[in-house]
């Protein structure tokens, strides 16, 4: 979906600020929060709906809460829509029912088949899916080189709904700045990103 | 308990509690300050005392001690088991004052 | 802190070491002394106890691990080689198993090439070699600027490189995790693993730094 979370190249976030000496966690909660998913992680939900839940937060409640608030969301999310938890016992903060069982399957990973090879020119899909996807909006319908090929990785658009498993191969692709952000200062200087097959077209095809 | 679990319980000191770190990673300066850290947490993984209550400690002696971070933890730790029963003030000072004195071979 | 002299084994009261003190502890180490001398004599707890947890805690998590990583990498080709076809096979030789779990590459850093990490979507972050993030990394400007003006964002950290440096950024968005090998620092000859390990800052490895010598000579 192409919401806030989709941060590479927008502007008026100001500079990177960073805390000396910054400690691993702040207060408790946010420890217990990491635990937490943690342990419901392959059990209740997989990696691609846990960010999905991230992402489907509401644009100024996204931007406004820290970064374990937003895994406290999620978890909560997905822990509600799977019917581990009910919405009595979350207000409540006592189970009434007994733990659910784990839901989450785990697929066998098949050898790599790649259509792809290093040094393949490919262009990305302009694709914008409102569900889940890892294809970031700043590289849509950009030509780059493929870098490495690897996986295969289960594909997240499916992943993150139920569907699947969709195995593919996944390819570091290399674009230079000049093709991402137009007239760049550094035109030579580079971004690799990490991309499924589906997002991509062989050049001989464009 | 699990290493994971653990990290979490140490990782949970914060504010001025919070462990001494250098580019994110635990620092000690001397062997006995690690000594002195693997002490707290061992016993605490043996069930001496809920980790909650050692914060508690180190808490109270930051804000009494020094500005030496281990040191404050030290005296939390002893001061934690002097309440706990495990050791007496009296027996540590004797048996520091031998230490002082080289009477007794390091243990570390 | 900023001196390479306090590695792992520094203690100025040992150096002359027999394992006998050639000089009284100070009252606070008599008492850190007293403290595990009754403990063992109680039964309490063991010596390998405390050993195992302060050796898990200063070896085996957080940036240590990426930082003996690279340390041996610059001291032996032979291993930067091997770290940089395979890295999870490279962790396993040093013994971090737990590490090696995680499906790592490992990005060289060399004369005229510099890489740097981020991962626009979310906050996805080799914490396995490490350890957990840091709050700027997963912050929205360094998510939105890394990707667009990585030289104005590496400049922010005092990392200015010149122009005929290419800048190469990687934006983490599958299950492959990266970490970046940085250069070893120019005055480094003759250095020890576990000296230049305590030069390999957690920032160098994502690569928004580069390891500094420390104005005062090693000891």
């Amino acid at each position: 979906m192409n919401g806030v979370h989709d941060m590479g190249g927008m502007h008026g976030f100001g500079p990177v600020v960073v805390e000396k000496d910054e400690p691993v966690f702040h207060s408790r909660w946010e420890a217990t929060v990491r635990a937490l998913m943690t342990l419901a992680l392959r059990r209740y939900f997989n990696l691609d709906e846990f960010r999905h839940a991230i992402e489907r937060m509401p644009a100024g409640d996204y931007l406004r809460a820290s970064y374990y608030e937003k895994w406290l969301h999620a978890v909560e999310t997905l822990l509600l829509e799977k019917r581990v938890i009910t919405p009595q016992e979350l207000t409540a903060g006592r189970a009434s029912s007994p733990p659910a069982q784990p839901t989450a399957s785990h697929a066998e990973r098949p050898p790599l088949r790649a259509l792809f090879k290093v040094g393949d020119r490919v262009v990305t899909r302009n694709l914008n899916p409102t569900g889940h996807t890892r294809l970031p909006r700043y590289a849509r319908g950009r030509e780059g080189v493929v870098r490495t090929v690897n996986g295969p990785f289960l594909l997240p658009d499916t992943n993150a709904h139920g569907g699947g498993p969709d195995w593919e191969a996944c390819y570091a692709v290399e674009f230079t700045a000049g093709e991402l952000w137009g007239a760049a200062e550094f035109e030579s200087d580079t971004v690799c990103i990490d991309l499924w097959e589906s997002y991509l077209i062989g050049e001989e095809n464009t | 308990m699990t290493d994971r679990m653990k990290d979490r319980e140490i990782a949970d000191l914060d504010g001025a509690a919070a462990l001494p770190r250098r580019n994110g990673e635990l620092v000690f300066q001397a062997p006995w300050e690690g000594r002195a850290f693997g002490m707290a947490v061992v016993l605490n993984e043996k069930g001496e005392y809920p980790w909650d209550d050692f914060r508690a400690s180190l808490i109270g002696a930051i804000r009494t001690g020094g500005p030496e971070y281990y040191e404050n933890w030290l005296n939390a730790l002893q001061s934690l088991l002097e309440r706990t029963g495990l050791v007496t003030a009296d027996e540590v000072a004797l048996r520091a004052s031998e230490y002082q004195a080289l009477q007794r071979d390091p243990v570390f | 802190m900023n001196d390479a002299h306090d590695d792992h084994d520094h203690n100025h009261n040992h150096d002359h070491g027999d394992g006998h003190h050639p000089e009284a502890p100070n009252a606070v180490e008599a008492r850190a002394l007293a403290l595990e001398s009754l403990l063992l004599e109680k039964g309490v707890l063991t010596s390998e106890e405390i050993d195992r947890v302060v050796s898990y805690y200063e070896h085996d998590t957080g940036p240590m691990i990426g930082a003996q990583v690279v340390a041996r990498a610059w001291t032996d080709p032979d291993y930067r080689r091997r770290l940089l076809e395979d890295a999870p096979g490279a962790l396993k030789e040093l013994g971090f198993e737990n590490a090696a779990r995680t499906e790592l590459v490992v990005l060289e850093n060399r004369p005229g090439v510099h890489n740097m990490v981020v991962c626009t979507l979310c906050s996805c972050y080799p914490w396995a070699v490490l350890g957990l993030p840091p709050t700027w990394y997963k912050s929205a400007p360094y998510r939105s600027r890394a990707v667009s003006e990585p030289r104005k964002v590496l400049s922010e950290f005092g990392c200015e490189l010149p122009e005929d440096v290419k800048v190469n950024v990687w934006d983490s968005s599958s299950d492959l995790r990266y970490m970046v090998l940085p250069e070893r620092p120019a005055g480094t000859d003759g250095w020890s693993e576990q000296q230049l390990t305590a030069l390999v800052t957690r920032d160098s490895m994502i690569g928004v730094a580069r390891p500094q010598v420390p104005t005062s000579s090693p000891a």
